[in-house]
């Protein structure tokens, strides 16, 4: 079938309404696929995620969600404006908007369509160096039809804008006592400031296109990128009680001609109720429109006298030599190795990976203080440790951004790497020592403000300060192991680069070490810093294993249980012990019970959730709570042997008058009454010996033999314990690891540990 | 010395290179022949450990060269065959970066990149971001990179595939001097003009198996005539040809 409509050129809403699907498509799959991971022919299904239908859901609950959040948030802003730009006492719920009102709300739509704007622009397109007009011009489309279709297809096509107009519109119309026909007046009045702004956004990503070069429009992306974020703060803050001073002063000083913008128009277009002055705006609008397309197309075409693509874009490369030759021979005052010159130079000229790790997470860190409710932001700089967390938390977020993605700044670079007589993981870990020392910038000035502005600076402020200040280098070595999983450097699409389990997982880490700032107890504080520490290096050790298969995933081995599973889950039983405690026993006093079910909850949070992670990834060697050999009667000997050496040592501590002090030392451990028999007989052994025997040990045992692993497992769950235990908790802990080695489940080393606990309580209430 | 033991590579089901064994010796120019698809750079990317064997190994200089790869790499130069480089780096600085991360100190790491650069013609572009290079600039920046720190055994995949004909004259004839030098040199191709040119011994790779090995004139001997290598290569690349009596070398 050769029609003959099929040898002219393709006409304007054909081609729009093509475009149009296009964009569509790749927006839905840029969402949906994110959580699909492609499959190779025969993949095992070893992808972090296989398929999911559920994201598509989440796409449809959330957009009206947000849609909904938005349109509060405007009409909160509406009701600031009418509070600064109207007399005082002025009640305005009528249907007619004051002139300044309705300029106000002009302004309002006006930052809130530049941000959108911005948000688009800066969202992606312009870094990248392909350019789909390049190839759409290649297509039988005549060059107007293909701008206009353009246009067209980026004002419906448009998720920021919808996001940002379609709500402040529906809000005006509220207020202009619309009711059931808030959601079409929303929609057709946003359509008209839509078109202009796919009208800029073309205008400009065409323009700069053909003027700079690759390298000058990823800079300037980087700078639009921080600009949009500012707007959109701004644009917010409007809408928030008690933030928008200083937007409203703005808006109360706009010029009156505002009215006659598109902005002022829609406003007044929407709020009038008289048909024939309505009509006349509505037409003045459309006319107002109408006229900036053409022009704007006008300009385009103009733009594109030349063609597509800007000639010689590598000839004008050259002009741009600076002092380049000369850099190599200067001496250096810091001993910095191949790599870390390599980044700190991509660092100086990429801007947008230098807004990425450093200059985004401040905006976002401080944005989110500045507008957010919490009292942070007043608050850090009386109280040392707010003030800690937050430095924290700012340079492990840039950390995320940074360190976490060492092996995706290498990307499809990656393969340089493989060709040099040094192991992947030196590069590594040359990069994060420097990050590890760059993200400690922001902290160090934060508190060194802190110090200037303190009432008093003592202890706890150095405490403080010291856990954040040494946890940055940690959790720079945990980002950059952590990333070795969670990225992926070969992908194309910048979203699909990381994978988002780890990079929460990263986050709830991070999370985990903000307790390590904020508890009185510096043993618990200490006790913190070294499991972070031994996390990262038990972490690293598994990267390590990674390392060979970076360009194969498919023939990495699949995951096993290793040590520093048993850390994170230490960790998080550490906290979710605590976070327990506080919510039951809030401000009464500590009851055995309370104390057995924080424990219990602790623990069976951290069971549930080590077990839900290992089901989920396919993990081999899931430690067994029942084997085909219990052993039950050698933990039991097992446990009664360590048991006689706890009493003995009760004994000798006695003897030397010591229990009192001790004992007194921890008095939680004695005064729980009846319930220390659950806690110690069936609670205590189900967890710990999970994590510290089926976790940390077996983790250990990979790589390690039998008595090293027993002796490292053991110090470690020796140290977690009150200090005046420690020796015999020890001593249980590698008989319980010897039998978890002969048994291979965990029934007789938790056997151990409960008749361990019987005869230590046992001769504690009956023979002291 | 370059030693395939029964490597092999497989994608789930489908086997990309089946139970290879091979032996270059010191000093060969072996040319990796085969069509599109048919496991070249699949071999080439398993003796840089970029890969991992399924089954087998390969080893270079009698190491492994996945579990010994760092060790491999001291001495092994490698060109992929579409050589992609950092964003903005320049070609210079590009070269200096791989020649200190091959040991060198900065100064003599930056005194040999200006060498290499001279020596490949790529001086007026050395202060231009490398991303930005012509697909024979990359090439050659690539060459570059592969050749900066002297190795005994270059790794060339593809090494004159999409350059003009000028760019590729200089490339063989850089080749050539190499092996000249004792350099041992394994390179895949599809362009038969260029095996025959360079190489002094050949394989042939068809649907993951080696088809068959040997010089240039073993192998027009094999298919008993005396025919152009192009012949030689489509009579055994042909559909249903079974590998009988394959790797004699």
């Amino acid at each position: 079938m050769n029609a003959p409509a099929r040898t002219g050129a393709v006409p304007l809403w054909r081609s729009t309404s093509l475009l149009i699907r296009l964009r569509l498509r790749r927006l839905v799959n840029l969402f949906v696929a994110g959580s699909q991971g492609k499959k190779k022919p025969g993949d095992k299904t070893r992808t972090g995620n296989p398929g999911k239908k559920s994201s598509k859901v989440v796409l449809f609950l959330v957009w009206p969600l947000m849609l909904f959040s938005f349109g509060a948030i405007t009409a909160n802003s509406v009701m600031n404006l009418h509070g600064a730009l109207d007399p005082p006492g002025s009640f305005w719920i009528t249907v007619e908007f004051s002139p300044a009102l309705t300029i106000g709300i002009a302004f309002l739509l006006f930052i809130l369509w530049m941000a959108s704007l911005l948000i688009t622009i800066g969202s992606g397109e312009l870094a990248k160096s392909e350019w789909d007009l390049e190839w759409l011009i290649t297509l039988p489309v005549r060059s107007d039809t293909l701008l206009w279709a353009r246009i067209a297809e980026r004002s419906i096509v448009n998720p920021s804008g919808a996001m940002a107009l379609i709500p402040a519109c529906a809000a005006i119309a509220w207020y202009s006592q619309y009711r059931w026909a808030v959601p079409i007046i929303a929609v057709l009045a946003a359509w008209p400031l839509l078109l202009l702004a796919s009208l800029v956004r073309t205008l400009i990503d065409t323009g700069l296109r053909l003027r700079m070069r690759a390298a000058q429009l990823r800079n300037l992306h980087a700078v639009i990128s921080v600009l949009s974020i500012v707007t959109m703060y701004l644009a917010i803050s409007i809408g928030l009680k008690g933030k928008s001073d200083f937007m409203l002063g703005i808006a109360a000083s706009m010029p009156d001609w505002l009215l006659y913008t598109p902005m002022g128009l829609t406003v007044r277009a929407i709020n009038e109720r008289s048909f024939v002055d309505a009509t006349v705006l509505v037409l003045s609008l459309l006319a107002e429109v109408a006229v900036l397309l053409w022009l704007g197309v006008m300009a385009l075409r103009y733009q594109l006298r030349n063609g597509v693509v800007a000639g010689g874009a590598r000839d004008a490369e050259r002009k741009a030599v600076s002092n380049a030759e000369t850099e190599a021979d200067r001496p250096s005052l810091l001993k910095l190795s191949a790599v870390h010159r390599r980044e700190l130079a991509l660092l100086r000229r990429d801007r947008n990976f230098l807004v990425q790790s450093l200059v985004l997470p401040l905006l976002i860190v401080g944005g989110q203080l500045l507008l957010g409710t919490s009292g942070v932001a007043s608050s850090m700089w009386t109280n040392p440790n707010v003030l800690a967390s937050v430095a924290f938390g700012l340079a492990a977020y840039s950390l995320s951004m940074s360190a976490f993605q060492t092996l995706n700044s290498e990307g499809h670079a990656l393969w340089l790497l493989y060709t040099f007589p040094r192991s992947i993981e030196e590069v590594l870990k040359d990069k994060a020592k420097l990050w590890g020392v760059l993200t400690l910038f922001y902290p160090l000035v934060l508190f060194a403000i802190g110090a200037f502005v303190a009432p008093s600076v003592g202890w706890t402020f150095f405490a403080a300060m010291l856990t954040a200040l040494l946890g940055i280098p940690i959790y720079a070595f945990i980002a950059v192991a952590l990333g070795v999983f969670g990225s992926n450097p070969l992908e194309q699409q910048p979203n699909q680069k990381v994978k988002p389990a780890y990079v929460y997982l990263y986050m709830s880490l991070s999370a985990l070490y903000i307790y390590a700032i904020v508890t009185p107890q510096p043993v618990q504080r200490l006790i913190f810093m070294v499991l972070s520490m031994l996390l990262a290096a038990a972490l690293w050790q598994k990267a390590r294993d990674q390392l060979g298969y970076l360009l194969d995933p498919d023939a990495s081995p699949p995951p096993r249980v290793s040590t520093s599973d048993g850390l994170i889950a230490v960790m998080l039983f550490f906290v979710a012990q605590a976070v327990a405690a506080v919510v039951i026993i809030g401000r009464g006093r500590a009851t055995g019970a309370a104390v057995l079910f924080a424990f219990s909850i602790g623990g069976a949070i951290t069971y549930a959730l080590m077990r839900y992670v290992y089901a989920k990834a396919k993990t081999e060697g899931v430690p067994r709570i029942l084997g085909d050999n219990s052993q039950a009667l050698l933990g039991i000997v097992a446990g009664a042997l360590a048991g006689a050496v706890g009493v003995f040592y009760m004994y000798g501590l006695e003897a030397l008058d010591l229990l009192e002090t001790a004992m007194e030392a921890s008095k939680s451990y004695v005064s729980l009454g009846l319930w220390t028999l659950p806690l110690a007989l069936i609670a205590a052994p189900l967890f710990e010996e999970f994590i510290f025997r089926g976790l940390i040990f077996g983790g250990l045992r990979r790589s390690f033999g039998v008595w090293p692993a027993a002796l490292a497992s053991a110090a470690l769950f020796a140290i977690v314990h009150p200090p005046f235990s420690i020796i015999p908790v020890f001593i249980l802990g590698v008989c319980a690891a010897l039998v978890y080695e002969r048994s291979r489940s965990l029934l007789a080393p938790m056997l151990v540990h409960a008749t361990y606990n019987g005869i230590v309580i046992g001769a504690q209430t009956f023979l002291l | 010395m370059i030693e395939f033991q029964q490597l092999s590579r497989t994608y789930g089901d489908f086997t990309a290179v089946h139970p290879l064994s091979l032996e270059i010796r010191n000093g060969e120019v072996f040319g990796f022949l085969g069509p599109n698809g048919a496991g070249k750079t699949t071999t080439i990317r398993m003796m840089m450990g970029i890969l991992v064997p399924s089954g087998g190994r390969a080893l270079i200089n009698g190491l492994d060269c996945h579990s010994e790869r760092a060790l491999v790499q001291r001495h092994v130069g490698y060109l992929p065959d579409n050589p992609i480089y950092y964003d903005f780096l320049r070609g210079r600085e590009i070269l200096q970066f791989v020649a200190e991360m091959h040991g060198m100190g900065r100064r003599e790491a930056a005194g040999q990149a200006r060498r290499m650069l001279a020596e490949f013609g790529l001086e007026e572009v050395v202060d231009e971001f490398a991303v930005n290079y012509s697909m024979g600039m990359k090439k050659k920046l690539g060459l570059a990179c592969a050749l900066i720190h002297d190795p005994q055994v270059l790794i060339l995949d593809e090494p004159i595939n999409g350059l003009d004909p000028r760019a590729a004259r200089e490339v063989q004839d850089r080749l050539r001097q190499a092996a000249a030098s004792g350099k041992t040199i394994f390179m895949s191709t599809h362009l038969l003009d260029m095996a025959e040119k360079v190489c002094t011994r050949v394989g042939i790779i068809h649907r993951g198996e080696l088809t068959a090995t040997g010089t240039l004139d073993e192998l027009r001997a094999r298919v008993n005539s005396n025919v152009s290598l192009e012949d030689v290569f489509l009579r055994l690349t042909e559909e249903g040809v079974t590998p009988e009596g394959a790797s004699t070398p």
